[in-house]
């Protein structure tokens, strides 16, 4: 099984390593074992043009140091078409890993996934627009909240800012278009749909999206080992808490600073 | 110890940044203008990504407790010692219990001050630079305020220096930035992709550290496909549903999902931290080649300055 995929410049400092198939574990699994493969690589010095790496849904966009261009036979070729020589070895690379039997498997071998549990209150002052949503999709609060704590969304990747998670799996009977006026400040933790996507605001932020509840999770501590809660290819399931276990839980975080998750393999 | 007297627009701690944190949506951040950054560390005999204050707009008004040189580059404000004339790109020396003014705004946007001394900052995943849109990294993940006190060590007395002319920056509020195509440009009729670069774009007062926003010709994005959501580098040229392009900057997004017309190059992006509203700023496509011989060539002329130095 060799899969295509072709390279993409993102500006003069990146390419973009694009796979044209619909987003999906199989292929972030792809993804993701292609950047575990680079990252082995750069530790070996492999790779000293390499900035860094960063995956999506359909691509992984590797970053570069102009400067430090190097070509497959290992010399700097500063001085001839260092471009061109650096996009050959970029794809003989990658499709030498594509051929690899266990490229999908290495994503999960270095790190096994996990399932993250977010506790989200859903409960009035929490779930702004959850009315609003009711009404869009015809469905009931409890229906609602039901379709959106069942899944075990899939962790594509972390990006737009610290922490925010995008998801995949969320139910089609739930699909809310976003806000056509933003809300100006989006509460820290606010859990949201858009469109097709649902997710949680890391920050206080102005946000489209409508809300349906909180979490009283820190999403985002640069001062823990792991700032962030889950990985890509993690799963994640909301939790529904009460506003009094929320308070609670929210208290906790204040002292501690630490995010209560529940792992579960 | 500097106290912040008066904290102007917006003054903060920064450095080159944090990179390598993209993939956990954590941006880059670190001075809008590295250029400047450099040309005042390089005064002062600092590393060239030694961290500094970013003031822009509306300066600051700052006390000193301690004696040592200082250095701005960048922007030029009407800048006071004492209430003396003191300038940009040379050594100032300063005393205990002096106070330097800013000043209105001549010209530029982001003035970087370059201490001769360390801040006595917390380094958050390796870098003093305050991410503003989150609010952590510098001085409690913020703009300074008055009466902030940021406490210095190794401060010293560096010796007098002043950059050559042709080192000095100048600003014109109307530069030619040079791009390269991005990925979803062939999507755009020609006409359109045409009227991009002949348009003179103004910089709009929505613009600020995580992207610049441009206002000009409504481009027609009624051809452009629908983008899955992927890595946003700074100097990308976006264009959203409304037609109107936006610069990613330094704390911008690290993933977004509108087309990407055009990249500003990377040895370009320091202008980008000089822009203000009102400004005007064209396009030049050139190619990928062109794009890192620039970027080489803008190098070794801050690496000969280096050479020329003591």
């Amino acid at each position: 099984m060799s899969k295509s995929f072709s390279l993409q410049l993102n500006g003069d400092s990146a390419v973009d390593i694009r796979f044209d198939e619909d987003p999906s574990e199989p292929l972030s699994k792809i993804i993701i074992g292609l950047q575990r493969s680079f990252e082995s690589a750069i530790a070996d010095n492999q790779w000293p043009e390499i900035r860094e790496l960063i995956p999506a849904y359909q691509c992984l966009t590797l970053c570069y140091d102009p400067l430090l261009l190097t070509s497959a036979d290992g010399v700097s070729t500063a001085k001839l078409r260092p471009s061109l020589s650096f996009m050959e070895k970029l794809r003989g690379f990658v499709q030498q890993k594509l051929s690899t039997k266990n490229l999908t498997d290495l994503a999960i071998q270095i790190r096994t996934p996990e399932l993250v549990q977010i506790p989200v209150c859903y409960e009035n002052e929490y779930a702004t627009d959850l009315d609003d949503v009711c009404a869009h999709t015809g469905l009931s609060r409890e229906k609602v909240i039901a379709l959106h704590s069942a899944p075990k969304y899939l962790v594509y990747m972390l990006g737009f800012s610290p922490g925010f998670l995008y998801l995949g799996g969320l139910h089609q009977k739930i699909h809310c278009p976003r806000k056509q006026h933003p809300t100006l400040r989006v509460a820290a933790g606010s859990v949201g749909i858009g469109g097709a996507q649902t997710g949680i605001y890391p920050q206080a932020t102005p946000g489209g999206w409508q809300i349906i509840g909180r979490t009283p999770l820190t999403l985002f501590n640069p001062l823990r080992e792991y700032p962030f809660v889950a990985h890509p290819l993690d799963r994640i399931q909301f939790v529904p808490i009460t506003a009094s276990e929320f308070t609670a839980l929210k208290r906790e975080n204040t002292n501690h600073l630490l995010a209560v998750t529940t792992r579960k393999k | 110890m500097l106290r912040v007297v008066k904290a102007g627009l917006q003054t903060s701690i920064q450095d080159a940044g944090r990179p390598g944190w993209m993939r956990y949506g954590i941006a880059r951040g670190g001075v809008a203008d590295p250029v400047a950054m450099m040309l005042a560390n390089k005064l002062l005999g600092n590393p060239p990504a030694h961290p500094c204050l970013e003031i822009a707009l509306t300066g600051p008004d700052i006390e000193f407790e301690c004696d040592l040189s200082i250095a701005v580059c960048g922007a030029r404000f009407a800048m006071k010692l004492n209430g003396q004339e003191v300038e940009n790109d040379s050594v100032i020396q300063v005393k205990k219990g002096d106070q330097l003014g800013f000043g209105p705004l001549q010209s530029g946007a982001r003035a970087y001050l370059a201490l001769a001394a360390d801040m006595q900052i917390t380094s958050v995943f390796g870098s003093q630079s305050t991410h503003l849109q989150t609010g952590f990294g510098g001085l409690h993940g913020r703009a300074l305020k008055a009466g902030d006190e940021i406490q210095l060590c190794n401060n010293h007395q560096s010796r007098g220096s002043r950059l050559p002319d042709k080192y000095r920056l100048r600003y014109t509020g109307r530069p030619q930035l040079r791009v390269i195509a991005g990925a979803e440009a062939s999507y755009l009729s020609q006409s359109t992709r045409a009227e991009f670069y002949r348009t003179t774009f103004e910089v709009t007062p929505q613009s600020n550290r995580m992207g610049i926003r441009l206002k000009g010709a409504v481009l027609d994005t009624s051809t452009l496909p629908q983008m899955t959501s992927s890595g946003l580098r700074p100097g990308t040229i976006q264009v959203p549903p409304g037609g109107q392009p936006i610069i990613a900057f330094v704390e911008g997004q690290t993933i977004g999902g509108y087309p990407r017309l055009a990249h500003v190059i990377e040895a370009d992006q320091h202008i980008l931290g000089q822009l203000k509203a009102r400004d005007r700023a064209n396009f030049e496509l050139i190619e990928l080649e062109d794009a890192h011989r620039i970027q080489r060539e803008k190098l070794n002329r801050l690496q000969s300055l280096q050479q020329t130095q003591p």
